[in-house]
């Protein structure tokens, strides 16, 4: 079930009713969240039901084991254990064939044709994202941040909570457990609020579907392309895939608020970013801060002189996350690649005055410099293959006039430059001053009508949202 | 505030919107008239002409297929023709471009229904099978139209049985049939996006300038020459247009005829019809039809669907300009194995008109379509040969 379906919203308008007016007592509303929350996710197939309670369950007792073990090696193995559950369904269903697929071709390199059989399982949609909220659960109280919850029906609902199960974004345990405990009536100002960020969403869904068209004439053209509509075509992913995620976590982050929970913000105007650092301080927060908490950390951070190599690894494993193909891996690498290389030009006293000046012209170099390497990055992203991406960027940087799109390449090169832009000036305003909007009533209805209206006229509910395959 | 003030705010003011949203949306729908034009709006003519054609006093003869069909055969001529005999009929063209046999299966059961529920049958039933519009290529592009031509040709029951198969597609069925007017948003981007990004004509091959400029000057001419001939002509007064009726050949003077023969040549040059054997084959699979297996179920559907309600059914593959579609022999394995699969499961042997010595390769307007003054009417009147003696019956 996806949010800017019909099904959806005949889903949620029952489900606001029982939720308002039936079931107003914290547990009722929890049994009502989990059951509301399991068709949400059978809706998609039910028989991956099992997988998402059956990993909460475990993870479940598995923390209260792991609090209850006396020693720290004890507390270990049960971590152990929680990771080999999760990571282990997450590495089958997700990973395997990737794997099975690219030892086949290793040993074809090399000279053995072994026909590695594959698995070909159905990938269980959200598994990326329930996972690592399930895993932050263990890991946290392995490390003593947080005592293990009672209330098992409480812990399931925590974790499979409609709103963020299938794209993010994901929320720590402790942040969404406490929510559920104590299930609070939101405010009107924050229904409000929710609305606009569902409609906001709404809107930037639309306009990424209408993105994929110049995106995919680029990247799967089977004729020339100019160089004019390559980085159009470039552009329109980068407002592609933004506008489908962060449309998707705006639609999640307001249907929470108008079911009294706060769902922190995942996007802060990435391409606004004046560095790849800020960059990932501002893209899918919510997956960039756990990977630093439980990850790079982990591994050390930046003590004992690691920090590249923690880098490298943190951002490798990050584009894997995104999808088990090798041009995912080259995504995150080149993301490790620039922080890297960002933070080696930083500590270079040449770069140091460059680095702290404020001034317009440094600041548009640095914003410039940065989105063009998010661009290119996004060409690895995208692509089907590793050699279709690499010649995409040399054409990216050659210069041919041939075109397929007609005179109307450098109309829908603006159109999709200006439409990426003008998302960013909505967002831009949704975090900043959206309190005054709420504040106009008669203005703040009448943009919700012209958006709900836009959004239904030409957005397309067939088109899924990109995410959900990760 | 309680729960259910709160909540009751909430769902009055929310839906309010949504509603207001969705009446601006009614009103843009329906003022651009996207329904009413192009397949869409012939579809919709034909499916509303159903309640006139049932009371039609003649025989009932109906042609339905692609838009080779259309084409390629004129039901006033046909009528004509058999009337010169004293055997009055009312022959109707249903051959509609672009609608495969998924969308075809559901017009022909509200046809069927209707005839049934009118107590009427058809005399003769000609059905075309297209392989090409059975083809993977042609279904997978059938993308854009596909909820919007669902919507608008399934009943409440066949699209209540597809919400239980498919909940999601069901619902969003229902939501375009009865909330956007059978404009799926799909429909609407399609519709608006064409002039921004128009699809990818592409012309490998090009017509000289004089050729171009010629055929451009013929088609004025033709134009001039239908005004002049047909002053007060008014498509639904002089003819239904959803009949397929058309002018014919019979009527019009020596000199636009002359005129339709040079159009024809300059319309068919080497470069036009190297061109239309790319498309038909980027777009349609044309010389190495890889069927759908749906939609040969479909086909057959829709055999079954006419059956209940003709008196004579004929299953035809429709005359194959062979000078430029020439098809693998695997493809003809495959359209061997389609055809074998259609008869079996139907009991009607297919009849085959794609080589027929009457029409010749000069007789197409381009790699697929038959001309309408030329094969069309050469055509009607080989099917007017070949079927005349079922009115005997």
């Amino acid at each position: 079930m996806i949010f800017n379906t019909p099904l959806f919203f005949w889903f949620f308008s029952i489900f606001i009713l029982f939720y308002g007016f039936v079931f107003l007592k914290q547990t009722a509303r929890v049994y009502l969240i989990l059951v509301g929350s399991l068709i949400f996710y059978g809706a998609w197939n039910y028989s991956f039901i099992p997988l998402l309670v059956g990993s909460a369950v475990a993870d479940y007792f598995i923390a209260q084991a792991i609090f209850n073990a006396s020693s720290k090696q004890g507390k270990k193995s049960w971590l152990i254990l929680s990771l080999a559950i999760n990571l282990g369904l997450l590495g089958l269903f997700k990973y395997a064939d990737f794997v099975l697929v690219s030892a086949s071709e290793l040993l074809a390199a090399v000279g053995y044709n072994a026909s590695i059989p594959t698995l070909s399982w159905v990938l269980p949609v959200g598994i990326s994202f329930y996972t690592f909220q399930s895993l932050s659960y263990t890991i946290d109280v392995y490390r003593g941040d947080m005592k293990p919850r009672k209330g098992l029906a409480e812990f399931v609902a925590a974790l499979s909570f409609f709103p963020q199960l299938v794209a993010g974004p994901i929320l720590r345990a402790r942040n969404i457990l406490g929510q559920m405990h104590a299930i609070t009536l939101p405010k009107w100002s924050a229904v409000k609020h929710g609305f606009l960020l569902i409609t906001v969403g709404l809107i930037k869904k639309t306009g990424a579907d209408l993105l994929a068209f110049p995106a995919q004439k680029a990247f799967e053209a089977d004729g020339a392309v100019s160089t004019l509509e390559l980085w159009t075509g470039v552009i329109a992913f980068a407002g592609q895939i933004y506008g489908d995620f962060s449309g998707y976590t705006d639609m999640a982050i307001g249907l929470a608020l108008i079911l009294g929970f706060n769902i922190p913000l995942n996007f802060r105007v990435p391409y606004f970013a004046l560095s790849p650092v800020d960059f990932w301080r501002r893209w899918h927060i919510s997956l960039s801060t756990w990977l630093r908490d439980y990850l790079y950390i982990s591994l050390g951070g930046n003590k004992h002189g690691h920090r590249t190599r923690n880098v490298f690894i943190t951002m490798l494993l990050g584009g894997l996350w995104h999808g088990a193909a090798w041009t995912f891996v080259a995504w995150g690498a080149f993301h490790g690649a620039i922080i890297t290389a960002t933070h080696y030009l930083a500590n270079m006293p040449i770069f140091s005055a460059f680095n702290q000046s404020h001034s317009r012209l440094v600041t548009f170099v640095k914003w410039a410099v940065t989105f063009y390497l998010v661009l290119i990055g996004w060409v690895f992203f995208r692509a089907t293959d590793l050699t279709s991406a690499l010649d995409i960027i040399v054409n990216l940087h050659v210069f041919n006039s041939e075109t397929i799109g007609g005179n109307n390449a450098f109309t829908i090169f603006v159109m999709t430059s200006v439409w990426v832009l003008l998302v960013h000036i909505i967002d831009f305003y949704v975090i900043k001053g959206a309190d005054k909007l709420e504040d106009r009533p008669w203005v703040f209805w009448l943009l919700m009508v012209l958006g709900q209206g836009i959004c239904l006229l030409i957005g397309e509910p067939s088109n899924e949202f990109i995410y959900f395959q990760f | 505030m309680t729960s259910q003030k709160l909540y009751a705010k909430t769902v009055v003011s929310i839906g309010l919107c949504m509603v207001t949203a969705l009446v601006i949306i009614h009103l843009i729908l329906n003022s651009m008239g996207a329904k009413e034009q192009g397949v869409f709006g012939r579809v919709a003519q034909s499916r509303a002409a159903l309640s006139k054609i049932v009371k039609e006093p003649d025989d009932l003869v109906m042609f339905f297929g692609s838009s080779m069909t259309r084409a390629g055969f004129s039901p006033r001529q046909f009528d004509a023709n058999l009337a010169e005999s004293g055997i009055n009929t009312m022959s109707f063209n249903y051959g509609f471009g672009g609608l495969n046999p998924y969308f075809q299966d559901f017009l022909s059961r509200r046809i069927v229904e209707n005839l049934e529920d009118n107590g009427r049958r058809l005399k003769l039933t000609m059905i075309e099978f297209n392989p090409f519009q059975t083809t993977t290529t042609r279904w997978d592009r059938a993308n854009t139209v596909l909820d919007a031509y669902s919507s608008f040709l399934m009943s409440d029951s066949e699209l209540l049985d597809m919400a239980l198969q498919d909940i999601t597609q069901g619902v969003r069925l229902f939501n375009i049939k009865y909330l956007r007017n059978d404009i799926s948003a799909e429909m609407f981007t399609t519709y608006w996006g064409r002039e921004l990004f128009p699809s990818n004509v592409r012309r490998t091959f090009r017509n000289d300038k004089e050729t171009r400029a010629e055929r451009n000057r013929l088609r004025k001419l033709l134009s001039e020459q239908f005004d002049k001939e047909y002053p007060n002509y008014v498509d639904a007064q002089w003819s239904y247009e959803w009949r397929g009726g058309g002018t014919i050949p019979h009527e019009r003077p020596a000199e636009t005829l002359a005129l339709f023969d040079a159009y024809y040549d300059v319309s068919q040059t080497d470069a036009s019809m190297k061109n239309d054997r790319l498309g038909r084959i980027r777009s349609a699979d044309i010389e190495e039809l890889h069927f759908e297996p749906l939609l040969v179920e479909h086909f057959i559907n829709i055999v079954k669907n006419f059956q209940r309600v003709s008196d004579n059914l004929e299953v035809i593959m429709l005359p194959k300009n062979s000078k430029w579609i020439n098809t693998t022999p695997e493809a003809e394995k495959r359209l061997a194995e389609a055809v074998k699969q259609i008869e079996q499961a139907t009991g009607i042997t297919m009849t085959n008109h794609q080589n027929l010595p009457e029409i010749t390769s000069n007789m197409y307007s381009d790699t697929t379509h038959l001309s309408r003054y030329r094969g069309g009417v050469a055509y009607t009147d080989y099917l007017l040969e070949q079927y005349v003696g079922v009115f005997d019956r």
